[in-house]
């Protein structure tokens, strides 16, 4: 068990100058002994890179990376006490389940009986104890992934990386090992850093949760605080689905404008405007957020998503002298169909971001 | 009565249907097997009529070189390999044992370390590649020529030149060790074949499962030993047994380097030696012909055999 700290640690791919591309740029991040860190992004944010650069894989160009104040930037990976789970497993198909368990076990040259007995506990805790004997292509999907995780957990290591192991498996069993990921990890207690491009996933498993996008990270909090507070306009597309809606609009003097209302502004947010030299923001509400109000913004129903307890209405807003489509939660009963008329306004948390550099107005929430 | 009659249209009519379907099925099958028909005829024509010529052949006592006729004389010939004054015949196949041993293992270990050495991105790669290659594309008989003269010529060889530098005498190498010489020559050959099959293999193999290992604290040797060289086994087994298949048959270098001197003769070298290159003896060297097809297959089945319980074993 160990905590793990990026300071300023950067990959960069080519010669330097002209064409070099920095797939991580100075990230600095800390992770506490025993938290699941998760690293959620669009592929090509780095968050993969980030991971193999902890892993040892990936060559550490600037910054450095430390595991338990112990700096392993230059360590290869052999040497850093760590396990990795790959999205394919990477599961060694000329051994058993039970080899492929005991392999790093074997190269610290850990004697037969003892390997075994840690083999055979590990198997125990995955329910892999009837396939110790199989050979890898003789398994099931999630029985591999199984494997995969056991291989991990027999070396006992510092810490675990994973790296989007569960995107191979059926949406059900994702659902399933998900839970039982975090549970596992919850009983073992080891620091976990968890890479995974679906935000559910992130949202769900995270103890903290790190948002990349093109190398650089956007925020790193609890899932709650990402959703509730995202700290620029990428966090708060990303997270959250159905996504926010986030409207573009002129600013009118002191004034922001969704559809035909005025969208009400807190203190903060109201002085950080003021001093704003920008003409245009984005203003960012949860289709929850959204209310079904006489003196809202009038709009049309385009779609409508049932899913039972809720629906999701997709509506088109006269807005800045374009139309804007808007999502807004509604409850399940409602009888709202395709071409209805209906008026909205904001009526929860509204967040607003500079439509040039994407940064969050006012304070966060608390 | 009427429903018996109507039973029986139906029974009809389900006959003819079922008749039908099998008609159906056999043009199916007619189908598939309709384009092979020509490469199989060809196959036999070429391939199992000489072989059961052969197989008449040696039980006959055949000279061209004098009048009597072809004679039917039994296993005669057979009998005769044991026998003192076929022991040239016990001579050659015992080299050619050595020869194909020897040329195929080496091949296998330079083709190995070369494909494992090309595994790699580094530039110009694929120039490389090519050039490595190329001693597979050069003729049996050219590549003989090349190594008896500009190589191991003893009086402008190269390698005579290098030994003569570094202060030593030069070496009569066709003379002195010719089955080495001839090896030498068939590893050179054969390396970029076995080069590209273990390349195959090699370039097969899931990245991930060595970053695996890695992670997992092995060494680049026993990342080979205990993971690239299991998956390797199918392509080491494949490279085995066609380079065996060639090599067996080698005639071309041995004709051009050692040209029939003692030590470098092997079957297909002596088989020619006693029919067409002058012995005559048709019905004999028949003989030594289903001898060596018989004993090829059994060799290659053993080996085969014998290498996967190796592997097996390693792994």
């Amino acid at each position: 068990m160990a905590e793990v700290r990026y300071e300023k640690a950067s990959r960069i791919y080519g010669f330097g100058g002209v064409g070099a591309v920095r797939a991580v740029n100075e990230l600095d991040l800390n992770i506490a002994d025993g938290e699941l860190l998760v690293l959620v992004g669009p592929s090509g944010s780095g968050k993969s890179t980030a991971l193999r650069m902890l892993a040892g894989l990936e060559t550490v160009n600037e910054g450095s990376i430390f595991i338990d104040d112990v700096d392993v930037t230059l360590k290869p990976p052999q040497d850093r006490d760590i396990a990795m789970v790959f999205q394919n497993y990477a599961l060694y198909p000329s051994m058993t389940v039970g080899e492929n368990m005991g392999f790093a076990l074997k190269q610290a040259k850990v004697p037969k009986a003892e390997r075994r007995a840690q083999v055979e506990e590990a198997a125990r805790i995955l329910d892999l104890e009837p396939y110790l004997d199989r050979k890898p292509k003789n398994l099931s999907g999630g029985q591999r992934q199984r494997v995969a995780m056991g291989r991990a957990i027999v070396r006992s290591p510092q810490v675990f990386l994973m790296d989007e192991p569960l995107s191979n498996l059926d949406a059900k069993l994702r659902v399933q090992t998900r839970t039982e990921l975090a549970d596992l990890q919850a009983r073992l207690g080891t620091t976990m850093v968890y890479v995974t491009h679906d935000q559910v996933e992130a949202m769900t498993m995270g103890h903290r949760v790190a948002v990349l996008d093109h190398g650089e990270l956007q925020q790193v909090d609890t899932p709650r605080r990402l959703y509730s507070s995202p700290a620029n306009l990428f966090v708060a597309g990303f997270i959250g689905s159905p996504a926010m809606n986030l409207i573009e609009t002129d600013r009118t003097g002191d004034e922001l404008h969704f559809g035909s209302t005025v969208v009400p502004l807190s203190d903060d947010v109201q002085a950080d405007l003021k001093a704003s030299a920008s003409t245009r923001f984005v203003v960012g509400v949860r289709p929850e957020h959204l209310i079904q109000t006489p003196d809202g913004a009038p709009c049309g129903a385009t779609v409508v998503e049932e899913l039972g307890s809720d629906a999701f209405v997709h509506a088109s807003m006269p807005h800045n002298g374009t139309e804007a489509t808007v999502v807004v939660r509604v409850d399940g009963e409602t009888a709202i169909t395709r071409g209805d008329n209906l008026t909205i306004a904001i009526g929860g948390p509204v967040h607003i971001f500079d439509a040039e550099s994407g940064v969050r107005l006012g304070k966060p929430v608390t | 009565m009427s429903n018996a009659v109507v039973d029986r249209e139906v029974d009809s009519k389900k006959e003819s249907r079922a008749n039908e379907i099998k008609r159906l099925e056999r043009r199916e099958g007619w189908k598939r097997r309709l384009p092979i028909l020509p490469a199989l005829l060809f196959t036999i024509v070429v391939t199992q009529i000489p072989f059961l010529f052969t197989l008449f052949y040696s039980l006959t006592d055949w000279r061209i070189d004098k009048l009597e006729p072809r004679q039917f004389i039994g296993i005669d010939n057979y009998t005769s390999l044991t026998e003192e004054s076929e022991k040239f015949f016990r001579e050659a196949a015992w080299v050619s044992v050595q020869m194909t041993v020897m040329a195929v293992l080496f091949s296998l270990i330079v083709g190995t370390m070369l494909a494992i050495l090309l595994d790699r991105k580094f530039f110009g790669q694929g120039f490389i590649r090519t050039l490595l290659i190329t001693p597979f594309l050069v003729m049996p008989v050219v590549a003989g020529l090349m190594w008896k003269t500009q190589m191991l010529n003893f009086n402008f060889g190269i390698i005579n030149w290098i030994l003569n530098g570094l202060g030593q005498e030069s070496v009569e190498f066709a003379t002195r060790y010719p089955m080495g010489s001839v090896i030498v020559v068939l590893v050179w050959q054969w390396s970029p074949f076995m080069m590209l099959i273990v390349l195959a293999g090699l370039q097969g193999q899931d990245p991930s499962v060595l970053e695996a290992a890695r992670v997992d604290g092995a060494s680049t040797f026993g990342i080979f030993r205990q993971i690239t060289f299991p998956q390797l086994r199918p392509f080491l087994e494949l490279g085995t047994l066609l380079g065996a298949i060639y090599l067996i048959q080698v005639y071309d270098h041995i004709e051009v380097i050692v040209g029939g001197q003692p030590g470098a003769n092997n079957l297909p070298f002596y088989i020619a030696q006693r029919s067409i290159g002058g012995g005559n003896r048709f019905g004999l060297a028949s003989t030594y012909s289903i001898i060596v097809v018989i004993a090829s297959i059994i060799i290659a089945n053993i080996g085969l055999r014998v290498l996967s319980n190796l592997l097996e074993d390693d792994s």
